[in-house]
């Protein structure tokens, strides 16, 4: 079902926060990884301070605005404004020893951190040098890139904010490299988005919201993925059996679970009939962390491609 | 640490500090922690930000509005006799909280309107990073002057890590640094020696290269038309600081036992204590921590006869029961590990997972007793 993600330049990972976004994040790069692909892994967290969650979950030891490798054919990067905002001055300003001046100064460090959507503009800036980066032999560098959206309220801040910035400032050097960004994002061709939600009443109503918003940012909805479906151990008639028993007899252990269960199906159904793209369900496993990561990574690792690579492995 | 300490702190402190990451049921928990604290005979004024639909209906709170809405007593004490407790319920809209302080510290209403109708002020919402925690932390700082209100409890705007909401007021208040705002405003600024017009010409000449010039100058109105309002913003942002270092306030930690809430909850701690400010400690949201004596589904079979679906349904839901077990007991162990790293007086509280009943008020009522039992 994923087959079509894999052929993408970026998936950006969304959803609201609590979902097991920044696992499902994980998960991918690593089955892409497990495939034969080179891929990088990309936090974009508004702040960049404290620990990195994602970083964590596949073992980076490094995190910083460096793109650091940490198995074979998996790099990370956490994103960081200032990096962006280096990067921008080199390559914008005409002389060499303004950027290099203006940089230096502790003025226009603080403007640009706090200065309205610069700092997001940082992020962009840094993530689309990245995709652009090509190997010696005109190859990408990174042809697949997971991206790790903010968990932030407003999840698509970042996605929302090219257009914003471009309403601002459609002319000069932020508003042309704004719009690359946007035309990016926005090519299904190169771009897909994957929404992420549980299945549960409230996270279920925020993917809907989600999902409308994603529609008129025209960013490409590819995917959706519920996450920690409960198992489900019934079929249609026992579950009635077992209603009317507990009708009847009262609660028993068990019915929390039960409960918990009949409300997920309900989610799920709804999720299902409110979107427009298929929906991947994932299965609620016992563990968590870096263990749960190689779990998810199983369900999403392309077969076909798979095989090959695992048979060339000595 | 026993859910008393956590009545304890409803009835005493003046402010209640919520923070967490999105999604682990921070505005539910503030929601009920207000309705507990206005039971118990409070004046008590949630602000929240961003609260789901439903919620606010269920606390009856219009979408959002100018002024905090106040719960009707009918629906507070719906259960009993009427107390002498009080619940107010804000949604908080940052841009108005920002247009009543711009126009409370520009020196004049001209000065006022030539912010707030500026273009790029129209943007400002959605582009400056922490224009919501700072427009909180505004409203925070009026209404603890405010006579009206003896308990207030903030629901922080969600981030990544808990602690974004006391560090984005700064960063605001770091852009609008009269120092960096004097290197931006009109170039006419005749203040300062030549290395001072030095940083100014360089800035501007990176400013019109980066902006192009048009927005550049735009910019420089912007942020000229602000100067003269620092003074009284550094000064708000200082009281508040000093007050919600206080021990009249209390920090706590909203966290789920599906986030990586160990990890989190030791950060979030060790932040707070080196910033000298007080840690309250933790509540671990949708547990199913609590036991429930119950009795096992095999208890059920005594009521089936030859009947291989019910059979089938009462064996399903063994392993239902099993699971809920296993999850149960992990997260009776989180809370233990939680509990371990407190400090003295803090408290490690379990909320119960509440299901879909939270869309009631006496979904917020039952909340608020488990939490903080009077």
């Amino acid at each position: 079902m994923l087959e079509a993600l894999w052929d993408r330049r970026a998936l950006l990972v969304s959803g609201k926060g609590g979902v097991g976004k920044t696992t499902l994040s994980a998960a991918l790069a690593v089955a892409a990884a497990r495939s034969g692909r080179s891929v990088l892994l990309v936090e974009m967290a508004p702040d960049e301070g404290g620990p990195s969650a994602l970083g964590a979950l596949v073992g980076a030891r490094d995190v910083g605005p460096k793109v650091t490798r940490v198995r074979p054919g998996l790099s990370f990067v956490r994103l960081a404004a200032s990096e962006g905002h280096r990067r921008f001055l080199q390559d914008t300003l005409p002389l060499r020893w303004l950027a290099e001046a203006a940089l230096r100064s502790r003025a226009l460090r603080r403007f640009l951190e706090a200065g309205p959507a610069l700092r997001e503009m940082g992020l962009l800036y840094q993530m689309l040098a990245l995709l652009r980066r090509t190997r010696p032999d005109g190859r990408f560098e990174y042809p697949l890139s997971i991206i790790d959206l903010p968990a932030t309220g407003h999840a698509l801040a970042i996605a929302a904010l090219p257009r914003t910035v471009l309403a601002l400032m459609p002319g000069g050097p932020i508003g042309r490299s704004v719009q690359e960004g946007l035309d990016f994002l926005q090519d299904p061709a190169r771009s897909a988005v994957l929404l992420t939600s549980l299945p549960e009443p409230l996270p279920v109503s925020e993917a809907l919201a989600l999902a409308s918003e994603l529609e008129r940012l025209e960013l490409p909805l590819t995917a959706a993925v519920l996450n920690r479906m409960p198992e489900d151990p019934f079929t249609p008639e026992s579950h009635a059996a077992v209603q009317r028993l507990l009708a009847t007899h009262g609660p028993h252990q068990g019915a929390r679970a039960l409960a918990r269960l009949e409300r997920a199906r309900a989610a799920r159904a709804r999720l299902a009939a409110g979107l427009q793209v298929p929906l991947l369900t994932l299965p609620e496993l016992p563990v968590t962390g870096p263990e749960l990561v190689e779990r998810l990574a199983e369900v999403f690792t392309p077969r076909e491609l798979a095989e090959p690579t695992r048979e060339a492995a000595p | 640490m026993s859910a008393r300490s956590l009545h304890q702190l409803l009835r005493d402190k003046r402010v209640l500090v919520l923070c967490g990451a999105g999604g682990v049921g921070k505005t539910t928990t503030a929601a009920a922690l207000g309705v507990a604290a206005a039971r118990a005979g409070r004046r008590v004024l949630v602000l929240t930000i961003d609260p789901a639909r439903r919620l606010a209906e269920a606390m009856g709170l219009p979408e959002s509005g100018p002024e905090p809405t106040t719960v009707p007593p009918e629906r507070l004490f719906a259960d009993g006799p009427r107390g002498t407790g009080r619940l107010d319920v804000w949604m908080l809209d940052p841009r108005l909280v920002f247009d009543r302080m711009i126009h409370r510290l520009a020196p004049s209403p001209e000065a006022a309107r030539a912010i707030v109708e500026h273009r790029v002020y129209r943007f400002l919402s959605d582009l400056v990073a922490g224009v919501q925690e700072y427009a909180a932390t505004e409203a925070l700082d009026g209404f603890l002057a405010d006579e009206r209100y003896e308990l207030i409890v903030l629901d922080t705007p969600p981030s990544r890590h808990a602690l974004d909401f006391l560090d984005a007021p700064g960063r605001l208040s770091r852009f609008l640094d009269e120092r960096v705002v004097s290197l931006f405003g009109p170039e006419s600024s005749s203040r300062g020696g030549r290395l001072w017009q030095g940083a100014q010409a360089l800035v501007g000449r990176v400013l019109d290269g980066v902006f192009g010039a048009g927005h550049a100058r735009e910019m420089r109105t912007f942020v000229g038309a602000f100067s003269g309002l620092f003074g009284g913003i550094r000064l708000h942002t200082e009281r508040l600081r000093a007050r919600l270092a206080s021990p009249d306030a209390a920090f706590l930690l909203v966290t789920s036992p599906e986030s990586a809430a160990l990890r989190e909850a030791a950060f979030f701690r060790d932040t707070l204590v080196e910033r000298g400010l007080p840690f309250a400690g933790y509540v671990l949201n949708r547990s199913w921590a609590r036991e429930d004596a119950l009795a096992h589904p095999e208890a059920l079979l005594e009521h089936v006869s030859d009947d291989p679906h019910a059979e089938h349904g009462v064996a399903a839901l063994s392993r239902l029961a099993a699971t809920e077990r296993a999850r149960a007991e992990s997260h009776r162990t989180l809370l233990v590990r939680l509990a371990e790293q407190l400090p003295t007086g803090a408290v490690a509280v379990a909320a119960p997972d509440a299901g879909a009943e939270l869309e009631e008020f006496g979904g917020l009522v039952r909340l608020g007793d488990a939490l903080a039992p009077g």
